[in-house]
């Protein structure tokens, strides 16, 4: 422990022999460590911001609805037979932040032409304090409560068909009972999504009226749909199945974890190019420092010696650099979790689609603990990854010597 | 203590037209408290004689014997543990370490050798008393002379207690003052703790001194002369 100690001492007296270069490699290695996890925090809470964008503006962030109701193959194929009530949720959390839908594939038809669109009765009132569906209307009004058959459409679906505001569309679909379902909807307001395809095969009307558009009894619907949480994963239900909008969205989910990976990938990039810089920097310095250990080793010094003496000067140079690194990091990350970063910054003043909806979010960070050790560690691994090629070179000019 | 060189040659590159001997023909024994010279101009082969004694490198032909075990068959880590046991070092131009006071560059072997704090503190205090630098201990080698740099490099040679310094070229950064000083602590320390001392030298004061002389001339043995 002693003899350790004294290598400590010897080590660390060594690392502060050339100032300038060693307070260099600091530097570096510090603003990498700092800009690292303030990068990755940037990435996962942006990326968790534009979820939550758009997760909130209608979709949800998971979905309880009747075991069979999704296909067990395609989560986009679903059964209108298949409802659920609030009766199925005795002795079960029935989510605060929640709201019921009904969901049919129905043929709307306006004055020239016919379409299929994604029809869902939605409980107004609710979905107005729940998400931004109400924000998107850029014509008309939002839905009033109770069976009145009113329809809202999305903006291209409504000129493709030709429909106004106060024009009269009849939606044909299958009801429940295995009849036809035709109804007469008055189209109150236009959505507009931003542009995308989403406008052109979603329809809403109240849940009362698509209840008995399909002929369902009033306490049915297929989904509850909740708006709480974005990162935990959906409840485990009695006789219900809860999807969590990863599997809904499965294309929305790989582009949010490709975003995730990617910074990781470009994160170890720039470690590595960083490392190589540092090995070629640590070779010079072994290579003018070589008379040294050749008098270490008259001296009685064994080849582990002296390599341990650079593996530590090499260690507490990184975890130096890394302390301030992990500083830097957190004090970045804690200004942008109080001042939040306008991601149109980076898009050139342009909106994100995604989904088929605009999104403009305000990204403000939520610290992510595990990049604290996560970025370090990765820092060392890599740090000592450099020390590699100077050591093997160091040593095989001492084997030639001899 | 007995260092035995038999039919040692060093080859240092051969080719069919030329053959460099750093070393040739060499055979020499060197006993207890021997306290020897190898003399010759630059390039004779004076510190590769050093360097295979202190098992650094290894000869092409010929065998090294100390304490009558063959230090030639040994491997590079177990030459090197050999030095630590057995030998002192001393340089021409010092090797101190930099970071390390005069104190602690002293203790530097000691600490290789895993020895107690408090002996390493006993050795060091009497190897700095030894060469009467008690009180500078506390010094980086920067803030001392050249003559008290070299005082530290025999401290730490002679901390350890070896049986054998090796010294090359020591007194030849010094002044001539200094020198002689240096060249009184060399034979004190022989006569007082029986050390074997073999310097690599061509400075005349130190060779007036010793009681071996041997004079090196293209890698072999020229003359040996007996004070």
């Amino acid at each position: 422990m002693r003899a350790f100690l004294f290598l400590l001492k010897y080590s660390y007296r060594n690392l502060w022999r050339s100032k300038s270069r060693s307070l260099i490699l600091i530097f570096s290695l510090s603003f990498g460590t700092g800009f690292i996890i303030w990068d990755l925090n940037f990435a996962t809470s942006g990326s968790r911001e534009v979820m939550k964008e758009f997760l909130s503006q209608y979709a949800g962030f998971y979905q309880v609805t009747h075991p069979d109701y999704y296909s067990k193959t395609a989560k986009n194929v679903f059964s209108i037979y298949k409802t659920i009530s609030d009766d199925d949720f005795k002795d079960q959390t029935l989510f605060p932040l929640s709201t019921k839908r009904v969901t049919s594939l129905a043929f709307i038809s306006g004055e020239k032409k016919t379409l299929g669109v994604l029809l869902t009765g939605i409980d107004t009132e609710k979905e107005e304090r729940l998400n931004k569906l109400k924000s998107s209307i850029t014509e008309g009004r939002y839905l009033v409560r109770g069976e009145r058959k009113e329809i809202l459409l999305g903006k291209k679906l409504a000129m493709r068909i030709e429909a106004k505001v106060g024009s009269t569309v009849a939606v044909v679909g299958s009801s429940v009972d295995g009849s036809v379902a035709n109804e007469l909807m008055e189209v109150v307001g236009i959505l507009d999504f931003g542009g995308g395809d989403l406008e052109e095969g979603l329809a809403f009307t109240q849940i009362e009226t698509a209840q008995s558009f399909l002929a369902m009894a009033p306490e049915r619907y297929h989904q509850r749909v909740s708006f709480d949480a974005i990162n935990d994963e959906p409840p485990v239900l009695t006789n219900l199945s809860a999807t969590s909008w990863k599997k809904l969205l499965p294309e929305i989910a790989v582009s949010v974890r490709f975003i995730d990976n990617f910074t990781w990938i470009v994160s170890i990039i720039m470690v590595m190019v960083l490392s190589l810089g540092l090995s070629n920097t640590f070779t010079i310095t072994f290579f003018e420092r070589e008379k040294e250990f050749k008098s270490l080793n008259i001296l009685g010094a064994s080849s582990r010696f002296i390599t341990m003496s650079l593996f530590l000067e090499v260690f507490l140079l990184g975890t130096i650099s890394v302390v301030i690194g992990i500083v830097f990091g957190f004090i970045a990350t804690t200004i942008c979790s109080f001042y939040p970063i306008n991601i149109e910054l980076f898009t050139g003043g342009k909106p994100i689609l995604m989904g088929g909806m605009v999104i403009r979010p305000l990204v403000k960070f939520y610290p992510e603990s595990q990049y604290y050790w996560q970025v370090p560690l990765m820092i060392y691994f890599f740090l000592l990854l450099s020390l590699v090629y100077p050591l093997i070179r160091l040593i095989q000019r001492r084997k030639n010597v001899a | 203590m007995s260092l035995e060189l038999k039919n040692i040659e060093k080859i240092y590159s051969s080719s069919l037209e030329n053959t460099v001997y750093g070393a040739k023909d060499i055979n020499l024994k060197i006993d207890d408290q021997d306290f020897v010279a190898f003399v010759g101009p630059s390039g004779s082969g004076k510190t590769t004689l050093l360097n295979l004694i202190a098992g650094l490198i290894l000869p092409t032909k010929g065998e090294i014997l100390f304490d009558r075990q063959a230090i030639t068959h040994l491997s590079l880590e177990e030459r090197t543990a050999h030095r630590l046991s057995h030998m002192g070092f001393i340089f021409q131009d010092y090797q101190l370490l930099p970071v390390l006071t005069a104190e602690e560059n002293v203790e530097f072997p000691l600490q290789l050798k895993n020895m107690n704090q408090k002996e390493i503190k006993e050795r060091v205090s009497w190897a700095l008393e030894k060469v009467g630098l008690g009180s500078l201990h506390n010094r980086f080698p920067r803030e001392l002379s050249g003559g008290q740099q070299q005082r530290v490099s025999i401290a730490r040679a002679i901390a350890s207690k070896p049986r054998l310094i090796l010294a090359d070229e020591p007194t030849a950064n010094l002044d001539s003052k200094t020198a002689q000083e240096i060249i009184d602590l060399f034979k004190k320390l022989n006569q007082e703790l029986g050390l074997s001392f073999i310097f690599s030298t061509h400075d005349q004061r130190l060779i007036d001194q010793v009681k071996t002389i041997y004079y090196i001339k293209d890698g072999s043995i020229h003359e040996k002369k007996t004070h």
